[in-house]
């Protein structure tokens, strides 16, 4: 489960964003993963902490904060199960 | 306990297995190796003859007697092998009978061979140190190594990507009428702002007398996936073309270069080519569709 200020971006993960979604690129392994709109919002502002995520995402795709912290919690965890994501 | 990479492996006298030597090119990326045995240089030159070069190189291998073993061998890992990146353009790299440190700078590189090596296993050996520094000195000159099988057809070439298992020299070897690149791994550049494909001299499953040495324009990129028909269907949106091709792009151990010049490169290179899935059956008829 996240916790947030308890984790990092792992180094070992390259990423870009293209046309809006971003591409990471696990170097270990060559494991891709393409992320939609929303996850790239939370990976490209991950080191602002879950509240500042949680506002953007409100005001970018117009949902509650319910919604809001629901997606962003569901896609923090399978980051951290994807390696994408570090324990500091 | 496992042995990892150990910069000791590299130090102690540098005493070359023998005289021989040879340059191999690939894409235009000349690699000179040096201090080769006469058995060693010999089965060499049959393996490589339509990449031989006179051309300067880009980066010389010195071959030297090495330790005894490198890597501790388990049944199951036969081919293991360990990198270890120092920093940027220096990496070290240990298998079990060998040990590499393919230095991009100062453009030289050593290789210690252990004289335990079964001969089969040196030029296996010799050719795991070229697809490594291939790889990498393609990423500082707008090229990328690509696991696919190459075809070319009315000039251009056609690449055809995917994992081990994807059928990749399946498809090669249904397609006899056209120039085969390689079976197993194609190089992708990019040349006054148009991508290329080259053959490499790597082996596959196809003989290297199959191969048609050269560069040809890129006509398109295709996943493969066997299926019960032939089909055609573009991989969109881009993000999504450049995550099938970065997930079939081996060798990069250094996380900045993934950063910094695979990752723009293949973006660049989907923009301008199209980017397709190949489903086919196993016979030629896919062509008919391309």
């Amino acid at each position: 489960m996240y916790e947030d200020g308890k984790y990092k971006r792992n180094p070992d993960v390259s990423w870009r964003t293209i046309e809006g979604q971003a591409v990471l690129i696990h170097n270990r392994n060559s494991e891709v993963i393409v992320v939609n709109e929303v996850g790239t919002l939370i990976w490209e502002r991950f080191d602002e902490g879950l509240e500042s995520i949680l506002r953007n995402i409100q005001e970018t795709f117009e949902v509650s904060s319910i919604e809001a912290e629901e997606d962003a919690r569901g896609f923090l965890d399978t980051l951290i199960s994807a390696g994408a994501l570090l324990p500091l | 306990m496992d042995r990892q990479v150990d910069p000791g492996h590299f130090e102690g006298p540098l005493i070359p297995h023998g005289k021989g030597a040879f340059t191999v090119a690939v894409g235009g990326i000349a690699v000179r190796f040096e201090g080769l045995s006469e058995q060693l240089e010999a089965a060499a030159l049959e393996r490589y003859g339509p990449f031989l070069s006179d051309a300067p190189p880009a980066h010389k291998v010195h071959l030297c007697e090495g330790h005894q073993t490198y890597l501790d061998m388990a049944a199951d890992q036969f081919l293991r092998l360990e990198e270890q990146r120092l920093s940027e353009g220096r990496t070290l790299v240990s298998h079990v009978f060998a040990a590499y440190r393919p230095d991009r700078t100062p453009r030289e590189g050593l290789l210690r061979l252990s004289p335990a090596t079964p001969e089969d296993m040196a030029l296996g050996a010799l050719e795991n140190y070229l697809r490594w520094i291939v790889a990498d000195l393609a990423l500082t000159s707008r090229g990328f190594v690509l696991h696919a099988a190459g075809l070319v057809r009315g000039g251009l070439g056609f690449v055809f990507f995917g994992p081990s298992g994807a059928g990749k020299s399946t498809l090669a070897g249904m397609s006899g009428a056209y120039g085969l690149l390689s079976d197993d791994l194609v190089l992708i550049q990019e040349r006054d702002g148009a991508f290329c494909a080259s053959s490499t001299p790597f082996a596959g499953t196809l003989p290297q007398s199959h191969k048609r040495a050269g560069v040809f324009p890129l006509s398109g990129l295709y996943r493969l996936r066997q299926a019960p028909l032939h089909a055609v269907h573009s991989i969109r949106p881009l993000s999504l073309a450049v995550a099938s091709v970065l997930a079939c792009c081996p060798f990069v151990a250094d996380p900045a270069a993934r950063r910094d010049r695979l990752m723009p490169l293949v973006e660049s290179c989907c923009a301008a080519v199209p980017v397709a899935e190949l489903s086919f059956l196993k016979d030629p008829g896919f062509w008919d569709i391309l």
